[in-house]
């Protein structure tokens, strides 16, 4: 098929005009109500997402749309490893990216290896998606469910505590969330039937702090929307990708996955809280202060755990802190995130799980398109329309963007089973055809402003924005591209030898601005200058 | 010697020459112990299955199944550097950290897969009953939609190309198969500055250059603004069809396509 690399559906330059100011109000620190209160990123980039709205946009202007043509190799790290999943974290003028097991602190400016940590481990090593720095400390989570403390200076360990029994199936692949001295995770698995949470612990011992539960509590109203508490209490709901926060809320925000066993939804009658939901947690407490289900009674292994992207704009005319998340189940949900209330679900991707939409903003799942077994052609790539590919949020031009995919999958319910439901999905699923799309969603319609041909089956770019009206991000054909973010057109691309299956980075050092990216086991720097 | 014998054999001295061994693999001889198939695919499910398909008969990469390098195999001394290294020019990533033991067990899956899929072909029982899973549509209904609105006559024939093809496939594996099948004789005809046009196999198409294999076996490219580019998808009417089925149809087609044996 012929590849139609860009396709402009509209555009709202008046739209853009009002953002583009709040962007320059935002620069500046004036007040507006379409200020950010969560500050932008700009010289370093000290957590998973940069900083904690999740936007992934910095601040940074020397790359910008005029010069990024000119964009040279500044160095790479060969890694002999996995491929990269984790964003690197960039403090005080060293990187510290990760794979499962191992951990590295490099110069930021030269790529030089400062230390590894590693550290062999049983349990799943699917992906890491990196560190926490906190006092000079860094926090690493591994394939055994431990959470490790290492002084980031030299990666000696400090301290290794069990979050959860592996034997059970829990691994951690999430990078920490730092909140008020609190280190947040969440676990990891979908197979196995086990009962998933959210963990805060003390940043200096390890001490739990709060653990909240993905799954309601017996007795409480949420766990009605299960058919007994046998089936909540093993019930999944993994809780693995980082999520955001707000320091004047005060609240975090996390997006929790399946319910399991995930495709046989006969045993677990009901939507199934908090699983595949946006949950809005008390810092302090870890308390469910308010929650909105993106997939009730998951069939599909619909995660919700995609970044919920935190920004304040203006929606129908009013101003609102907003939360965003573009989620698997190929639906983009713009919410209220200090009250929960409910303000647009669009579809970015086509497909046909669901037969509408109920009166809290919710997808009503289609019984006729559960996995059968005699199979079940749905619309839509197997994956998902998106996963843990981090999208990104540009406050200057107003979108929302995301790498997606769109096809079709045949599912399969898993009649013959012999083994309990307990410890598979409960049957399985075929892609058909699947091809993946970078979009620019607006935000305030989900209408899709553009979109750009990545190329036929999966890849896992994550995207960065910039204030250098940049948008960096990577294509399925093996392309690493910088893009002119309101309208997708090219401004520099280059073939690094992989795919990009992380998120790119950005950071300043003496006055020099790199942008990083992980393709397959190398990281590579790029600047304007190519060298020191 | 089978592919099990094979691997019961030679698994155990590799187990135990394996630098990062978990455990667990060392106490356990026999590698095909249905604990280490389940292992092998609930690893396999976590790593390999958004590719290969939950059952590995393929997805966007291959059926491992069919693979003649899984059939091979003895003890994942072929799968091994596979899993390890990856076919990155084919898009699959390395797991260089992936354990031995995670390996052994993911190849006691595969192979048990394929034992359990040589069953099928050779056992009546096990036959009948993935049959009666699948067979829940209308032989004649299919024929119909075969030969009238899913114009699936153009291209094939049952006594030809089709012929004897449900006698092929596992049930799973034809429903996959004819709803869209794993291909790679994308055709494009390359036109150049001077009017002369190129035609092979698609390689490669982005937003910036395009790659065949000329008809003469040779590897040729041409960035995308100096070319001009028509590409025949053989699949294309696989993939219209895709958005008009009802799942009746699906159903249907499949239980005509399972007449031809």
């Amino acid at each position: 098929m012929m590849f139609l690399p860009i396709w402009k559906r509209s555009s709202s330059i008046k739209a853009i005009a009002i953002l583009a100011i709040a962007g320059a109000e935002c620069l500046l620190g004036q007040t507006s109500i379409l200020k950010a209160p969560i500050p932008s990123v700009s010289d370093s980039w000290p957590t998973y997402n940069g900083d904690y709205s999740g936007r992934r946009y910095s601040a940074l202007t020397q790359i910008n749309k005029s010069n990024v043509k000119s964009l040279k190799l500044a160095w790479a790290y060969q890694t002999h490893a996995a491929t990269l999943k984790s964003t690197p974290l960039e403090v005080h003028g060293i990187v510290y990216f990760t794979v499962p097991d191992r951990v590295w602190a490099l110069d930021a400016k030269t790529g030089q290896q400062i230390w590894e940590f590693r550290r062999t481990s049983e349990g799943d090593h699917t992906g890491q998606r990196g560190v926490a720095f906190y006092k000079g400390r860094i926090y690493f989570g591994t394939p055994d469910a431990h959470l490790l403390c290492l002084d980031a200076r030299n990666g000696k360990k400090l301290w290794d505590v069990k979050v959860a029994d592996t034997s059970l199936g829990y691994y951690l692949s999430i990078a920490p969330l730092i909140v008020n001295g609190l280190v947040v995770v969440g676990t990891s698995d979908d197979i196995m039937a086990v009962r998933h949470f959210i963990e805060a612990l003390d940043w200096e011992t390890g001490k739990v702090i709060w653990r909240t539960s993905t799954l309601a509590e017996p007795g409480t109203p949420a766990a009605k929307t299960w058919p007994n508490d046998k089936a909540m209490s093993h019930g999944g709901g993994s809780a693995w990708i980082t999520g955001t926060y707000d320091p004047y809320l005060n609240l975090i925000y996390w997006g929790t996955g399946n319910p399991h066993p995930v495709l046989a939804g006969a045993g677990r009658a009901g939507d199934n809280l908090y699983t595949c939901s946006i949950l809005a947690l008390n810092a302090d407490t870890g308390a469910i202060v308010w929650s909105f289900q993106t997939s009730p009674h998951d069939t599909h292994d619909w995660d919700s755990v995609e970044t919920p992207v935190l920004f304040d704009a203006e929606f129908k005319g009013k101003p609102r802190k907003l939360i965003a998340q573009a989620s698997r189940n190929g639906y983009f949900f713009v919410l209220d995130r200090q009250t929960g209330e409910h303000l647009l679900t669009s579809q970015y991707v086509p497909t046909n799980w669901a037969k509408g939409i109920d009166s809290k903003g919710s997808p009503i799942p289609d019984p006729a398109k559960e996995p059968q077994p005699d199979g079940l052609l749905l619309r839509g790539a197997q994956g998902g329309g998106t996963n843990w590919m981090s999208p990104s949020f540009d406050p200057e031009t107003g979108l929302f963007y995301v790498n997606v995919r769109k096809g079709y999958s045949l599912w399969h319910l898993d009649a013959d089973a012999k083994s309990p439901p307990e410890d598979n999905h409960g049957g399985g699923s075929i892609a058909l055809f699947t091809t993946s799309v970078l979009l620019a969603l607006d935000y305030r319609t989900g209408e899709i402003r553009w979109q750009r041909e990545s190329g036929l089956g999966l890849a896992y770019p994550g995207i960065l924005t910039t204030a250098g009206h940049l948008l960096f991000t990577g294509d399925i054909s093996g392309n690493l591209l910088a893009l002119d973010p309101s309208n997708g057109h090219v401004l520099w691309h280059t073939r690094p030898g992989g795919v990009l299956n992380s998120a790119p980075m950005t950071y300043q050092l003496n006055r020099t601005q790199y942008i990083l990216t992980g393709i397959d086991g190398v990281l590579y720097a790029w600047n304007l200058s190519g060298s020191l | 010697m089978s592919v099990l014998r094979q691997f019961v054999k030679l698994c155990i001295p590799l187990c135990l020459a394996a630098q990062l061994l978990a455990v667990d693999a060392v106490a356990q001889p026999n590698p095909m112990k249905k604990e280490n198939v389940q292992r092998g695919k609930t690893k396999f499910q976590q790593n390999c299955a958004e590719c290969h398909g939950n059952e590995a008969m393929g997805g966007a990469g291959p059926n491992l199944l069919e693979s003649p390098l899984v059939r091979h195999d003895n003890n994942g001394n072929l799968i091994a550097p596979v899993i390890r290294e990856g076919r990155v020019d084919k898009g699959m990533p390395a797991f260089p950290l992936m354990n031995q033991a995670d390996i052994l067990n993911i190849a006691a899956f595969l192979h048990a897969r394929i034992e359990a899929s040589n069953g099928v072909k050779s056992s009546t029982a096990v036959l009948d009953h993935a049959l009666k899973q699948f067979l829940t549509g209308s032989a004649e209904a299919g024929r119909k939609y075969f030969y009238g609105k899913g114009h699936c006559a153009t291209c094939h024939s049952p006594r030809g190309d089709l012929a004897g093809i449900a006698s092929r496939y596992s049930p799973m594996r034809l429903e996959a198969r004819f709803l869209y099948p794993p291909h790679d004789n994308v055709m494009a005809i390359v036109s150049l500055p001077s009017g002369k046009q190129i035609n092979g196999n698609l390689l490669h198409l982005d937003a910036f250059y395009v790659a065949i294999l000329d008809e003469d076996g040779w590897y040729r490219s041409w960035p995308l603004q100096q070319v001009k580019v028509e590409v025949k998808d053989p699949l294309a009417e696989h993939l219209e069809l895709l958005g008009q089925y009802k799942n009746k149809d699906v159903h249907d087609v499949f239980a005509y396509l399972e007449t031809l044996k």
